[in-house]
């Protein structure tokens, strides 16, 4: 007997409705086979349907069992043809009946018959909505994912003899109560606070500048400053995620299986922190099954990259498209596939190889060549895309004694992020049309639209441009900066005092040391 | 014009043309090759300066204020074009339309270190000559360098100043060739925290060197650096900002501590202060501009 199963596929963050033929022939010699592209994790769904059914006490059919994932020409991936498997089974033996409406089923079985947490269950729900499919069922431990997305019927489905008791109405499910996007949204647990951070008054104006309009920063400075935490201490001050931005996050961390059991929308702006020996692949995406990297994993938040120069020169030429574009397209073969990557880079640096140059105390130990080399590991195109830089000396540790004696006056994290909300509060308004989120995100249409400077202001720019020979890139960002800044001021033009302070931020030609 | 263009002179020992001074030492060159304009005139008044491969902000605020007056005075400066004090100095005196002397350790036709290739260009665009005893085509080699020290030292007429050396750097071997020439050697006191400031330091405490606090103490001119006037188109806290970094240089943040402001403030401040030219960064650091 034939039945078919709706299921579905993710290549990228495109979802493709699977259907699951499974066919158990009353002639032919006893088999179970799989067919339509299947990957080896779908392959052993054989293995795993058969052991489940049988440890649900249902006889597993002595005959030809053969089943085709169509369209067959797309490669499948993953667990999560599990359940549509078996209830594919279980329906041609007519153990069960299916719904009368259409129904996704997805999810990956356990051998003893229980349903195990699946990835990209999120993206299953988005689809589900668009191909208006009501029902969907899916494991327990994913449906929150799922509980989202309005007017669906989610089916948490446990095991699969609670899922043949519903089906045959003996017992049914209770569905997953649909749950309001915003009611999730909380607050992020930090790390550290900035009043923990002693001293270091500038830089965590520049933080919050950053954080406040969503710019690339990059800080160098001798070990042991406090770069790294510095920005540790970042998830304390940035905005809360938006509905909107929240979704587009979910998507990713949904397709990754990077969503915890039980857990739903991702509620906090990510913080990735990437080590130096990750791969080009690992940190931009890629791979014959296209997999979202890094750069997508920390979409809408910060990704923060500690020892900057030590990266591959190749891996981090890579970051400049998609810092550019906020999106990385992975071309392959079998096409090609778009990810979000709209992030904040937060990059750190030691000065030199040794870490001690410009250091008032200590001496630096490297020659002027391998200075040279060590910074010019840094492309001038890459750096030219980040939009603060920034210094961070070394603290003098009889002033952090005699600061911390003296009851800090450090000004705690809540407070910096106030003003950020209220920041991007301002940008959201204004850019609620151009589909972008924040200044950094502005093109030069936008620029011109949006940052209205007064007659001063261009005058002092003009007058930077000239002296430092800045490039027009720099140009731009000084003034998406210098709007950054009036936001949080809360002005409406950018006045001359705002592209002073942004000009602190500028980048530097090589630091002079010859 | 590229530094290339210009053609290679030689000198041997005892041509009428040959610098009178580089006869009198001991252990004189038998030849000279130089690109440029290298006549007695230009070595009449000359100063050799010396220093560390690495120049701390300390110590190119010195090169500034002496190259400066030395330029103004029409004293010829020397050096090794090495990094460091050295390429600052022959780049501060090209700057300020000076005369200044490389002396290699290769043969010309080796620009060494490469990066130094424009201000190649510059020092002879500027009047100045590039010299070595070696062949033209000679690698440089780190025998080399000591043997070129003798020269820096045996060219300049006034003597040797050395800025910012640390322990073991090779300004103390010119220093040392200076001494046995019969020249003065001259040394401008460091931080006594700073590594490289070490060897110039103790070079002023074994009294092997006169010490020198400005460039007027060598050209026994009147002392020009009076009290520093704080210029009078400043505003309120831009003179504040101004007076502290009189002491010494100083990051946003501790111009804040010490004005007691916001850095947000002293940040617009010093902004525009830079482009106005009444301080420049450099490593994170503000410093006046004293002109």
């Amino acid at each position: 007997m034939l039945t078919k199963i709706l299921s579905a596929a993710h290549f990228g963050l495109k979802t493709i409705p699977v259907e699951v033929e499974v066919n158990i022939a009353s002639k032919g010699f006893p088999g179970f086979n799989i067919i339509g592209l299947p990957s080896k994790a779908v392959e052993e769904a054989r293995e795993r349907v058969k052991t489940a059914l049988v440890n649900s006490n249902i006889k597993f059919p002595e005959a030809k069992i053969t089943v085709n994932l169509a369209p067959a020409d797309i490669p499948k991936e993953g667990s999560n043809y599990d359940l549509p498997i078996a209830v594919g089974i279980l329906n041609a033996l007519e153990v069960v009946a299916l719904p009368e409406e259409k129904s996704y089923f997805f999810g990956e079985l356990s051998l003893d018959g229980t349903l195990r947490h699946t990835k990209g269950v999120f993206l299953l729900a988005i689809s589900a909505k668009e191909n208006k499919i009501k029902n969907l069922f899916v494991p327990t431990d994913s449906a929150n994912e799922a509980a989202v997305i309005k007017s669906l019927n989610v089916y948490p489905v446990t095991s699969l003899n609670d899922l043949v008791m519903h089906l045959n109405s003996t017992k049914v499910i209770a569905k997953t109560k649909y749950v309001e996007a915003q009611d999730l949204l909380e607050e992020a647990p930090v790390e550290f606070d900035f009043s923990e951070i002693i001293g270091q008054e500038s830089a965590k104006r520049a933080l919050e500048i950053a954080c406040a309009g969503g710019h690339n920063l990059f800080m160098q400075g001798p070990p042991g400053a406090g770069k790294t935490m510095l920005a540790r201490a970042i998830p304390g001050i940035l905005p809360p995620l938006s509905e909107d931005e929240s979704l587009e996050v979910t998507k990713i961390y949904s397709l990754t299986g990077n969503i915890p059991p039980g857990g739903s929308l991702i509620r906090v702006r990510p913080f990735r922190v990437c080590h130096h020996t990750v791969s080009k692949i690992g940190l931009v995406g890629g791979g014959s099954d296209p997999h979202p990297g890094e750069i997508s994993l920390a979409h809408n938040g910060v990704l923060f990259l500690d020892e900057f120069p030590e990266f591959p020169r190749s891996t981090l030429e890579a970051l400049r498209q998609p810092l550019e574009d906020g999106i990385v397209s992975i071309a392959r073969a079998a096409g090609s596939v778009k990810f979000p990557a709209n992030f904040m880079l937060v990059a750190a640096a030691n000065p030199c190889p040794c870490g001690y140059l410009g250091d008032p105390r200590r001496e630096c130990r490297c020659s002027p060549r391998q200075i040279m080399n060590y910074q010019n590991r840094l492309s001038g195109p890459l750096m030219d895309r980040i939009d603060i830089h920034l210094n961070v000396p070394t603290v003098d540790v009889e002033k952090l004694a005699a600061m911390s004696k003296v009851k800090t006056t450090a000004e705690k994290s809540a407070s910096i992020r106030e003003r950020v909300i209220k920041a991007r509060e301002i940008q959201l308004k204004r850019f609620s049309k151009d589909g972008i989120y924040n200044n950094a995100s502005m093109k030069n249409k936008h620029i011109k639209k949006y940052c209205e400077m007064a007659d001063d202001a261009q005058l002092l720019l003009k007058q930077a441009v000239n002296n430092y020979s800045l490039s027009a890139r720099t140009y731009f960002r000084l003034i998406k900066v210098s709007r950054t800044i009036a936001d949080i001021a809360g002005d409406a033009k950018i006045t001359s005092s705002h592209i002073a302070e942004s000009l602190q931020y500028r980048i530097r030609t090589q630091n002079k040391f010859f | 014009m590229n530094w290339k263009d210009w053609q290679i002179k030689k000198l041997t020992l005892g041509d009428p043309g040959f610098p009178r001074n580089l006869t009198k030492i001991k252990n004189p060159p038998k030849q000279i090759y130089f690109r440029g304009n290298f006549e007695e005139r230009v070595l009449d008044k000359s100063i050799a300066i010396v220093g560390s491969r690495q120049v701390t902000a300390y110590g190119r605020e010195v090169i500034d204020h002496f190259v400066s007056l030395f330029v103004t005075d029409g004293v010829t400066t020397i050096s090794g074009f090495m990094y460091g004090v050295d390429t600052q100095v022959h780049k501060k005196t090209v700057e300020f339309g000076g005369v200044t002397i490389a002396i290699f350790g290769c043969g010309v036709n080796i620009c060494y270190p490469v990066e130094n290739n424009n201000l190649y260009t510059e020092i002879l665009e500027k009047g100045g000559a590039v010299i070595s005893e070696y062949p033209p085509d000679s690698k440089p080699q780190l025998w080399k360098y000591p043997q070129r020290n003798r020269l820096v030292a045996g060219l300049a007429s006034l003597g040797v100043l050395v800025i910012e050396a640390g322990e073991k750097s090779g300004s103390l071997i010119t220093a040392d060739f200076a001494r046995r020439q019969g020249k003065k050697v001259f040394a401008v006191p460091g931080p006594v925290t700073s590594k490289v400031s070490s060897g110039t330091n103790t070079l002023l405490k074994k009294r092997r060197a006169i010490l020198v606090t400005d460039p007027s103490d060598i050209l026994r001119t009147k002392t020009v650096r009076g009290k520093s006037k704080i210029p009078n188109d400043l505003s309120d806290i831009e003179t504040k900002i101004y007076k502290a970094l009189e002491f010494e240089p100083l990051s946003t943040d501790e111009i804040a501590l010490a004005i007691s402001g916001s850095v947000v403030e002293v940040s617009k401040n010093v902004s525009v202060m830079a482009l106005r030219g009444y301080i420049t960064e450099a490593l994170g650091k503000f410093h006046l501009v004293r002109s």
